[in-house]
Formats: structure tokens, sequence, C-alpha cells
């Protein structure tokens, strides 16, 4: 039965430049000036803008990643079993204006099919930390399921004179929403690696999560856009696969 | 050349200029060669700016068309003394009184996060403390604005529009046509919420539709909406733009037009993507990140033109009614109407010089008679209009009168 699943889908595991990586799409909300541009061009990589700007309306940004993932493979002696594969993701981010006139209007759009959440707050500014509940609340208006995975992140740690808002209040809230929590200084090279950690961590939770599988087919078929959701749904196969019958599968080797 | 000459027809003859004009326009046959074309043109065209600013009343008709053709008003000295007749300003009116200090303005704290970031929009190798005394100036000018029109709002993206002022104009006359054009052209981005913002943008894809309705399918299936130019409306291209000479030129076109012509040109640049577009992936996150990144190279001149043929062809009116907008929602829109109604009758900077001092109102000799000749004068540009959109110029000007 899940050897006829594969052979329909007419895949076998994905390679990272397969056009079939899945697709993540990452919200990163907070206040003004907390340092979402940053923190996403930190991510991303490219060039890093030594000159960041207020974002007006909405800034996308992409990374490929892949990480390590478990999939249904068929060998050549027609037998199948599970194997560790390099899964490749696309994390789309949408870097948002912090300025409350866009969010009322213009950003509403982006929230929808959205698979995660970063929320950012500047550690030296105790407003933007006291926002989050109203960033949270933002959230649930634009109906995202309590499950999608949510991350929070403090902000301008170099600061660390002017730091109000402590870890361990923060630590206390993230705790308290179920979302882990990361403080970064997203203007520092050297902290790379720790901000790779943030969205490495979402990535994780993505891959883990059930509810952020792409859509059903009768959903992705009933509109074009979405069109590519269709050529995902061989990885989600694979995942369900895994995530369903482990047991079985690993019986199956 | 003698389309030059062709524009300047309607006030022409009543300025002694125009016998310098019509000196600059019979050169020896040999100057006429190539390489002097674009200088010669240039100069022309310098001589026809200060021709209809010198002319009394101010042939404000034969600068619009000035500011919207081939490379716009030139230089930053003529902006000066161009910008403010565009806008109907008296820049020698005095500054009203501050009502409040502008450090308790409820958007103090929301400009100066915004303006203390705005490096970029800096001439680059500009010194530091330099910098930080236009950064200071710029807050100044933006809030002392807010004051004075209490029912505006700041938007992110208002500095970048202010910006583009300040560092052309100087801190004084900016306050001066910013102000002004925050109660005309930028009125709808300063409410409260962005509803009417939405509105004006809600112009773009049946634009695109009629244009191309191909182009439009795909981005409608893709439902990239249009918030990828929401920082090119809203900022006049400021924002987007790295080239600070495209920007200006881009204001002396803005300021010349209609306050949808910044939507006419999305559109413009929309349709001169269309390869691009179409060659992307039909989803929200490739449509979006393809056009929301103006590449630096694409043709403006010729852009400027198609948004003018756009805006002749279909014209916001027409456009509103097909996509069931309501037209005079705008306040930009309808405080237009009566800026166009008033830019006639404007005094000379010389005559205004003057003036100054004394009791003021007569600089606004403001004859309201038929603004036809302005109106067809903005989209008789020479070069400035296809076959198609001159057939219809006729149904465009019952619009405008």
């Amino acid at each position: 039965m899940e050897p006829g699943k594969e052979q329909a889908n007419g895949r076998g595991a994905t390679d990272p430049n397969d056009k079939n990586r899945r697709i993540f799409k990452i919200i990163v909300i907070g206040d003004s000036n907390v340092g979402k541009t940053c923190l996403t061009y930190r991510f991303c990589g490219g060039e890093f803008p030594e000159k960041t700007e207020a974002t007006i309306g909405v800034d996308f940004r992409e990374k490929n990643v892949t990480i390590e993932g478990e999939t249904v493979k068929i060998n050549p002696i027609i037998k199948w079993h599970l194997s560790l594969v390099c899964l490749p993701l696309q994390l789309q981010l949408w870097d948002t204006a912090g300025q409350e006139r866009f969010r009322k209007s213009m950003v509403q759009h982006y929230y929808r099919n959205v698979h995660a959440v970063i929320f950012v707050y500047d550690v030296t500014k105790m407003s933007t930390f006291e926002s989050l509940p109203t960033w949270i609340d933002e959230c649930d208006r634009h109906s995202l399921s309590p499950d999608t995975p949510r991350v929070l992140v403090g902000n301008k740690c170099d600061m660390a004179d002017r730091k109000v808002v402590t870890s361990g209040i923060a630590q206390k809230f993230s705790d308290a929403n179920n979302m882990p929590f990361f403080e970064t200084a997203a203007k520092l090279e050297e902290e790379g690696d720790k901000i790779n950690n943030v969205f490495m961590t979402l990535a994780h939770k993505l891959r883990d999560h059930k509810s952020m599988m792409p859509p059903p087919f009768d959903e992705a078929d009933s509109r074009d856009s979405r069109g590519k959701s269709i050529k995902l749904r061989p990885n989600k196969a694979e995942l369900d696969g895994d995530d369903d019958q482990p047991s079985d599968s690993s019986c199956a080797c | 050349m003698s389309a030059k000459r062709r524009q300047r027809t309607p006030n022409g003859k009543k300025t002694p200029v125009t016998t310098d004009l019509n000196a600059t326009y019979t050169p020896p046959p040999t100057a006429a060669k190539s390489p002097q074309g674009p200088e010669s043109a240039k100069k022309a065209k310098l001589t026809a700016i200060y021709a209809a600013l010198n002319s009394d009343p101010v042939d404000v008709a034969a600068l619009r068309k000035l500011a919207i053709s081939r490379g716009g008003l030139l230089t930053d000295e003529i902006r000066r003394k161009a910008w403010p007749k565009l806008l109907n300003v008296n820049v020698f009116d005095p500054p009203p009184k501050l009502k409040m200090p502008i450090e308790e303005h409820r958007d103090y704290n929301q400009v100066v996060l915004d303006v203390n970031r705005s490096l970029k929009r800096f001439p680059p190798g500009m010194q530091d403390e330099q910098r930080e005394v236009l950064q200071d100036q710029l807050v100044d000018v933006i809030v002392r604005v807010l004051i004075n029109n209490d029912q505006l709002h700041y938007y992110q993206g208002y500095h970048d529009i202010v910006v583009t002022f300040l560092l052309v104009v100087g801190k004084e006359k900016s306050f001066s046509l910013v102000d002004k054009l925050s109660t005309h052209h930028l009125r709808d981005f300063m409410d409260r919420t962005m509803d009417r913002t939405k509105h004006m943008l809600n112009y773009l894809l049946p634009i695109i539709r009629k244009a191309n309705p191909k182009l439009h399918d795909f981005m409608e299936r893709s439902e990239v909406g249009y918030v990828f130019a929401l920082a090119w409306l809203i900022t006049w291209y400021g924002h987007v733009l790295n080239d600070f000479h495209s920007i200006l030129r881009l204001y002396d076109f803005f300021l010349a037009c209609h306050p949808l012509m910044p939507v006419y040109l999305a559109a413009a640049i929309v349709l001169e993507r269309e390869a691009d577009v179409l060659a992307v992936e039909c989803d929200m996150a490739f449509v979006h990140s393809l056009l929301s990144r103006i590449p630096d190279n694409l043709p403006m001149e010729e852009l400027v033109i198609k948004a003018g043929d756009l805006f002749v062809q279909y014209p916001p009116h027409e456009m509103a009614k097909e996509a069931q907008l309501q037209y005079n929602k705008s306040s930009a829109i309808t405080k237009h109407k009566e800026l166009e109604g008033n830019l006639r009758g404007q005094r000379p900077d010389t005559v205004l010089r003057r003036l100054q001092g004394q009791a003021g109102g007569q600089a606004q000799a403001g004859s309201k008679q038929s603004n036809r000749v302005v109106k067809v004068a903005v989209w008789a540009i020479s070069a400035g209009i296809g076959a198609a959109a001159l057939a219809v110029l006729n149904s465009a000007m019952e619009f405008w009168v």
C-alpha cells in the first residue's frame, strides 16, 4: 500500500534542488524598530544591509535549508524501507511593518496560510515586550491555529547595559505561551549561528508538526495558486507515513 | 524642439522671453548635428522653463508640460522655483506658529525612529554631522506639518517623501510644500487608517487588466494583491529607487499630475516587466518578491510616457466605474480638482518677493476661468501620447473640465 502510494506519485526521495521542496511561510511580527528586518536579513544570509530602513508594508525574503528527516524510499529490489535523508525546505519570511496602521489593513493578507510566527521585541525597550500580548491577539484574530509553531525573540542583546527586559521575565512569558525563547543581537555578525538556531528550531518544529503539512488534495486543487502544494504532497505522504506507522516501517526494513 | 514651441503656444506669446526662446529654436544648421542634440535640447528646455516661471501670471500649463516631458525639471535650482508653482504655494508666506512643542505630538516618537534609520536616503559620502543636522530638520518639518494639520496622521514612508523635498528645497520651503502636498496628493495616505490608501491601490489591477489581460490573469491567480506597490505609491517611489535623480524626475512628474499618477506608473512598471512576471511560479511569494524590487535599469522616461498614455486611455473615473470604486471617496482626488482650479494666476517670484511684507492675498489672483487649456496642455506632450491615447483625449478632458 505504502509503496503503491509512492509509485503513484512517481517520486522517490527529494534532492535539494528538487522543485518539490516543501515551502513554509513564516511571518515576522513585532513593534516598530525591534529589528525584524535585521533578523531576517541575517538569517537569509544575503548581503547584509548596513542601513536598514523602516519596512513599508511587507518585505519578502527566503532561504532554502535542508534538515534531516526520515523518508520512505524504494530500493532497487522493490523493497521499501525508511532512510535518513536531507529534506529540502524553503522558508519564506514575510517581514512586516511595525506601525499599527499597516498591520490593521495591509498585513492581514499575509497571515493567510502562514505556517509559523516569529514574535520579536527589543530587550532595551519595555514597551515592545509589553505589546506582545497584542501581537498574539493579532494572530488569534487571524485565526491562526493555536498549534501553529511560534518563537519568541528578544533582540538587541548587544546593548547589554541598556537591557530592561530581563531574560527571566521573557522566559516566563514564553513558557506561559508555549514557545521557545531566544535572545539575539542581529546587528552582530558573530551572532549568525545563534540566529540560524532560531530559524532551524522552527524548521524542525515545522517538519514534525502535522498541522503544518501542505493542504489536502481537494483544498489544493480548488485554487490554482496553491498548485505547488500538489507537487509538495509526496513529501507529506512520506512524512505522514513515518509519523503514522513508525514501527511497521521499521519492521519492513 | 518644434514640439517644445508647440507646447508653449497657450501663453508663450504674452511673455517677452518668447523671443529668446525663438532664438534658441533657430540654430545654424550645423549646430543641429546629433552630438549637440541633447545639449541644445536641454538648453532650449531650460529657457522654456524660465520663460514659464517668469511670465506673469506664471505659465503653469507650460511648466507642467515641462515637468512631465523628458528629463523633467532638469536641475534642483529649477525645482526650487518650479515646485512651489506646481502646488500653488507662495514660499514668501510666513510659516504658521506652532501650536505645541514638536516633542508632544502623538506621532513624534515614530517619526524619530524612522528618521534615525533613514540613512540610505542621504547622499553617500555626506559627513555624519551634516546628515544629523538634516535628520533633525527632517523630524522638525514632518512634525510641524502634522501639528499644523491636526487631521493628518503620520505613516511610515511619509518621511521618504519629506526627505526628498528637504534635500532639494531646504527646510523652510519644504515645510510649505509638504504642508500643501499632505492636504492634497498625499491626503488619503494620512487618514487614521489605510482604507483610502487601499482604495487608491485598487485601481492598479484593473488598469493592468485593461492593458494586458493575460498578465492580469496571471497576477490574479497568484493572489499577489497590490501590497508590492504600496511603498511605491505612498513614498512616490522614494523608498524603492536607488537613484536620487530618478526619484526627483518622478517627483517633477507627479507634482504636475493627478494624485493617481503614481498608480498608473506602477501599472506601467508591471506591464514593462511582463516577461519576468510570467516566468516565475504563479504564487504570491514569487510574484511579490519579483515585483516589489524595481530593477535599476528600467527605462524610466519611457515608463513616464507609458503611465501618461495609460492615464489617458483608462482615465480614473472610467476605471472607478469598471472596478466599482468610489471615485469621489478620495480626498486626494477631490482636492486635486480644487488645486487645478487655483493654479492659474500665480505671480512670478520676482513679483512675490516685492509684494512680501504687504498685506497678503494678491498673490492668488486666482482666475477660475476654464482651465481646459491647462489640462489639455498637461497631456499634449509631444512624444508622450500615442495615437490611441489621442483618440480618447477628448473624453479624458471632459473629466478634467
